[in-house]
């Protein structure tokens, strides 16, 4: 009886320690798209370099959160709550680890454009407020697996909406400045893939609160629209 | 032993007391029968009050219903006020708690105290604004589920807190915390959060402004040495010695205006209030349009719109030289066939004096840092341009001498507005 017990809490130990390090990896995202940000806004590409120090570490912790995470399948057979919990670790660190290289993305795409010589500054407000939706979302979407709260998870996937009609009105703008002045392309086209990027750093945000409304509901509400988030 | 359990005792007592006689007189088990009917009597009454005091174990309040009789009401009396006297004293706790926590939430630093698992156990609301926390919800949370930003994760698993940690928050505006991390009670923390933001703002200014200083006077004097250095080892010819005078003579007139700004900027800063004349706006405007038409030489469009009326208290040197570097950064940021407009409105709630321009414009993150001295949006251009870097931080304190406020509005690429706004005591003749 006495074992029972001792061996239950050390299981729950073992799982909340298992969230800490996905937010602790969240975190390392989180502070790479930040970065990423910044270096967009102010052109210091020196920080470029940190940015993609921070994914090894981001990568690192992928393999080791998906190591733990087999390890308590396979020692602790867990079920209902607790196996959806290990589940969902499993997708939110992929999800956590593409956002990740997302921002290296990003932070590729700003060193390019400053050392061409370009001031990515006309597109700045359009480009940094994209950026700042993505960054809330992300952040957004940890809280929510912290939390475990399911109406800012859905709250999160609700957003996704207004970052990709932002994102398209961007690629508009910038189809526009092209057809304009054809010596814009290149640095266009770099923005594009900065965009792209963000509104997919908005994407993984999304999938991270939905793998928390299955986490906590047990509901999967992948592919089946905004409706579902109501 | 008290009186109530002797009288329990003498009951007893009695009953055997009268049944003896009975036994020994009349027949034994009429005697028996006396004496087992009796204490059956008292035991049934005990019983009773026994299972009330039973049924009341299970939850206990406090009421009347605690009553007992013959020798349980003693007992039933001594529960009830001790459980009175317990309540009572819980409700005294109770509140010196809620007071202790309402000064914890008095604190203007943040504070969240975590368990020997670094997990939240209580955070005030000043920290809650600070970290994002929601003590309702994240009680008993791990501090770091919370606060993810990796310095702070390295901070306290570092267990090294012999210096507070710096952080820039992720959530807030830009805003700069200092974290302290106090161990107390065993393995218990304490976290302090102070909002450093003003105080890390003002050490970057003055690290800035002696950085920038002595930048902007050793470019010129680079310049002078070198051709000194020039003149003193290479024979060069008259022409060519002219131009090296006049190019050493531009940067010493730079110096000069440099030294001559700093100069004016610590005298503004130490003077006294500045006199009260009245100024006279009207034709204050007029100069100024003059000036502006005069920088210009043709190439804007100076445009005044002015009622015509009120006039302003103060310094009128001052004023004029602050009013008159708003117009000739207009004129200076303004492309050659936009226009600068020249605004003066006085009512009785106070007045504006404004410049507006059609000029390249400003993006709004270097606006807060405008009037930091020797803040340059694009080093070489405002420099190119001939300011030293000081002309709105002297607009600004000028201003400030008249508890005037400036506002600044911009657009990157439509133009700049530039206002002064003087409250009403400084406006006169309307």
């Amino acid at each position: 009886m006495n074992e029972s017990v001792h061996l239950s809490s050390q299981f729950d130990e073992d799982l909340s320690r298992l969230r800490t390090h996905v937010l602790q990896m969240g975190g390392l995202v989180e502070t790479q798209v930040s970065a990423a940000i910044d270096a967009y806004a102010t052109g210091e590409i020196a920080s470029v370099k940190s940015i993609v120090e921070t994914d090894r570490r981001v990568n690192e912790l992928e393999k080791a959160i998906d190591d733990d995470c087999a390890h308590i399948i396979a020692k602790r057979q867990p079920t209902a709550s607790d196996l959806r919990l290990v589940l969902g670790i499993s997708k939110i660190v992929t999800d956590l680890e593409r956002a990740g290289d997302e921002a290296k993305k990003i932070a590729k795409g700003v060193r390019r454009i400053y050392e061409g010589g370009h001031m990515p500054s006309q597109y700045g407000v359009g480009i940094r407020h994209l950026a700042e939706a993505a960054l809330s979302m992300i952040r957004q979407a940890l809280d929510a697996f912290a939390r475990l709260d399911t109406e800012l998870a859905k709250s999160v996937i609700r957003a996704d909406t207004d970052v990709d009609t932002e994102f398209k009105s961007i690629i508009r703008q910038l189809i526009t400045h092209m057809m304009e002045d054809p010596r814009t392309i290149t640095t266009s086209i770099d923005i594009i893939t900065i965009a792209r990027a963000i509104e997919r750093i908005g994407d993984h945000a999304k999938n991270v609160s939905e793998q928390v409304i299955y986490v906590v509901d047990g509901r999967d509400i992948r592919h089946m629209g905004k409706e579902a988030a109501q | 032993m008290s009186s109530s359990l002797i009288r329990a005792l003498l009951l007893a007592v009695l009953a055997a007391v009268v049944a003896y006689p009975i036994g020994h007189f009349v027949v034994p088990w009429a005697g028996w029968t006396f004496f087992c009917a009796s204490l059956g009597l008292q035991m049934v009454f005990h019983f009773k009050n026994f299972a009330r005091l039973d049924r009341w174990s299970y939850a206990p309040v406090v009421d009347d219903s605690l009553e007992g009789e013959g020798a349980w009401d003693g007992i039933f009396g001594r529960l009830y006020r001790h459980e009175k006297d317990l309540r009572a004293q819980i409700a005294a706790r109770d509140e010196e708690i809620r007071m202790l926590i309402a000064a914890g939430q008095a604190l203007t630093d943040g504070v969240v105290l975590l368990d020997d698992h670094n997990q939240i156990l209580f955070c005030n609301t000043t920290a809650e604004d600070q970290l994002g926390l929601v003590i309702r919800t994240d009680r008993g949370q791990p501090v770091v589920n919370m606060v993810r930003q990796p310095e702070f994760v390295a901070y306290l698993q570092g267990e090294d807190f012999s210096r507070p940690l710096t952080l820039r928050s992720e959530r807030g505006e830009d805003r700069v915390l200092s974290i302290y991390v106090i161990p107390y009670a065993g393995n218990r923390r304490l976290m302090q959060v102070k909002d450093v933001t003003q105080t890390d703002r003002l050490d970057r200014m003055r690290r800035d402004f002696v950085a920038n200083v002595s930048h902007e006077l050793r470019t010129p004097l680079t310049v002078l040495a070198g051709f000194l250095e020039t003149l003193q080892e290479i024979d060069v010819d008259r022409d060519e010695q002219k131009r090296f005078l006049e190019m050493m003579s531009e940067q010493s007139l730079r110096m000069q205006s440099i030294v001559q700004d700093l100069l004016t900027l610590s005298s503004i800063e130490s003077a006294p209030p500045p006199e009260a004349d009245v100024v006279d706006m009207v034709n204050i405007v007029d100069k100024l349009r003059r000036d502006a038409e005069a920088l210009s030489a043709g190439r804007h469009q100076i445009v005044v719109e002015s009622d015509g009326q009120g006039d302003l208290r103060g310094s009128e040197p001052e004023l004029v030289s602050a009013f008159g570097n708003l117009v000739a950064n207009a004129v200076r940021y303004t492309p050659p066939g936009g226009t600068v407009r020249i605004l003066w409105h006085a009512s009785k709630n106070g007045a504006e004096f404004a410049v507006q321009d059609t000029g390249i414009g400003i993006d709004a993150k270097h606006i807060p840092r405008l009037t930091e001295r020797f803040y340059r949006i694009d080093r070489g251009r405002s420099r190119d341009a001939g300011g030293t870097g000081l002309g709105l931080a002297i607009v600004k304190h000028s201003l400030n001498r008249h508890q005037a406020q400036l506002e600044i509005k911009s657009t990157p690429g439509v133009g700049s507005r530039f206002a002064a706004r003087f409250p009403a005591s400084r406006v006169v003749g309307v």
